[in-house]
């Protein structure tokens, strides 16, 4: 495991019936889910899915602390954009705070709960399939299931596993350059600095891609057209049923903003 | 650099490309030209309102897909992992922005609603550079959902949604190039791509979300999504694309093999 985003799951546990379900199962719930919430921009629906979410979470195996130590880049992103939308968004309704442009009226408070419940409600799902699932796993499940050219699958999994590789380049190129005495003067040196470096750590990265590249195709990768797989990836009922999770999540949270007479179509 | 490459197997100007090509654009302006039946409504909102991105849809789709399969160019081993590779570091370069840069700088630009449009270029790169560098039809939104899967699979803001947001800008990129064959990929390619990348995704925020916008607000929106796409995607890839080449990293591929030695 060499990804950042792969580090030794915390409170994560792995056997849980949802992080046990096949990745396209779990796929498939995060975009029907955000798919329903992308539709509309309403509190009701958003809060609907985002509760629901919630009390599947004991499923997912994703507990309190893994939740927080995932889930906290969905709350840096949640927050602002909603106060921003109380703030600045079109005004309806009576002014509860503020005077000219920055007003907090009914309408625009309204809105900006609406738009931080559904970054939250679409962004939920994406972390539990982020925290329990494998990429190698992923990628199987997309090039055996959803039949996704799997040269293209493969590679790309190739070049995931090249981060950890890369982040020990990094310091060795920041040592390089430092014993070389470069890297100084100032904050305009500094940002030259960290642009030079991040060049030449993409030279790096597209050299070794082109030695890994020669390295596969020596192996026969890419010369079969029939390809077979070392770990089979199966899409049981158990995945089904984590599939019908995902629409009953998306049905009722939609049911919910209907009944409420909130939703509405965005794309006006 | 020059912009077509000798030994490339891309045929040059084949009649079936240039016609699937003009049928996909021709089929996205009758979409728009006749439109959506206004009759007809979908949860309260007439179809007709959707007219212009059907049309968009069947344009872009239709020309990258008609010259994904006509031209007959096959993606080698290297061409595959060099793009993955662009797609990792592009979705790296996302899990940065997003969390350090993009906050910040979306609020400091606050005063004018629109204004935020002019950081998009910086989505857009990946996609605009995976074209640029690899020259295989579908090169673009390859590079641009590679790059969109990591940073939904780090986190972001905006969860699972960045994934059909890369497809989308993708393929805004893809339309240039494939619009142009496939032949060139100099500075004025490079800028027509961000164009395409910036108007897809212009369009894509002012629906999904900025909806309350005023129409005038979202005329101003997608403009500086273009400049945005074509300054910091289409130019800073040109550019990089040079840098890159100059440094033989590229020797492997078609825009390697004709980059000018200094």
């Amino acid at each position: 495991m060499t990804a950042p985003a792969l580090d030794a799951p915390v409170g994560v546990d792995l056997r849980a019936p949802v992080a046990r379900a096949n990745p396209v199962a779990k796929l498939a719930v995060a975009s029907l889910v955000a798919f329903a919430l992308l539709l509309t921009v309403d509190p009701v629906t958003a809060g609907a899915a985002l509760g629901l979410e919630l009390l599947a979470l004991p499923w997912c195996g994703v507990g309190p602390r893994g939740l927080l130590r995932r889930g906290w880049v969905l709350l840096a992103g949640a927050v602002p954009a909603g106060v921003a939308t109380a703030l600045l968004g079109v005004d309806a309704g009576a002014v509860l705070v503020g005077a000219g442009p920055v007003t907090v009226t009914e309408g625009s408070l309204q809105a900006g709960v609406a738009i931080s419940l559904r970054v939250l409600a679409i962004g939920l799902p994406g972390v539990v399939l982020l925290a329990t699932t494998d990429p190698t796993d992923l990628a199987d499940a997309l090039a055996q299931r959803l039949r996704l050219p799997h040269r293209f699958v493969l590679s790309a999994l190739a070049a995931m596993r090249l981060f950890g590789v890369l982040a020990e380049e990094w310091q060795a190129l920041t040592a390089a350059r430092r014993a070389r005495g470069l890297g100084d003067g100032g904050p305009v040196g500094r940002v030259r600095d960290a642009v030079a470096r991040v060049f030449a750590l993409l030279v790096l990265a597209l050299r070794r891609a082109t030695v890994l590249a020669t390295t596969m195709e020596s192996r026969g990768f890419g010369a079969v057209t029939h390809r077979t797989w070392a770990r089979p990836s199966r899409f049981g009922p158990a995945d089904a049923v984590v599939v019908a999770g995902g629409v009953a999540i998306a049905a009722a949270a939609t049911a919910a903003g209907v009944a409420a007479g909130t939703w509405e179509l965005l794309l006006a | 650099m020059s912009t077509t490459d000798p030994r490339s197997n891309l045929p040059a100007r084949d009649p079936r490309v240039v016609a699937a090509t003009g049928a996909a654009a021709a089929l996205g302006l009758a979409v728009y030209l006749v439109g959506l039946p206004a009759s007809v409504s979908l949860f309260g909102t007439p179809l007709a309102d959707l007219t212009l991105p059907a049309a968009l849809f069947v344009a872009f789709a239709g020309t990258a897909l008609a010259a994904a399969v006509l031209t007959r160019t096959t993606w080698r081993v290297v061409d595959l992992v060099v793009a993955s590779v662009l797609g990792v570091a592009g979705g790296l370069l996302f899990a940065v922005w997003n969390v350090a840069v993009w906050p910040a700088a979306s609020g400091a630009l606050a005063f004018y609603p629109p204004a935020s449009a002019v950081l998009v270029g910086v989505w857009l790169l990946p996609a605009v550079l995976g074209g640029l560098v690899v020259r295989k039809p579908g090169a673009a939104v390859y590079t641009e959902l590679v790059a969109a899967t990591i940073s939904a699979f780090i986190g972001n803001q905006w969860g699972f949604a960045t994934v059909w947001y890369g497809l989308v800008e993708g393929l805004g990129a893809e339309f240039v190039l494939a619009v142009l064959l496939y032949r060139r990929f100099g500075l004025g390619a490079a800028i027509g791509a961000g164009l395409g990348a910036g108007v897809a995704v212009g369009l894509m925020d002012s629906l999904i979300y900025y909806p309350t916008f005023s129409a005038g607000y979202k005329i101003v929106y997608v403009a500086l999504a273009m400049l945005s796409g074509a300054v910091i995607a289409g130019v800073g890839s040109a550019y990089l694309t040079k840098a890159l080449a100059r440094t033989g990293a590229l020797a492997p591929l078609a825009s390697g093999r004709t980059a000018e030695r200094v």
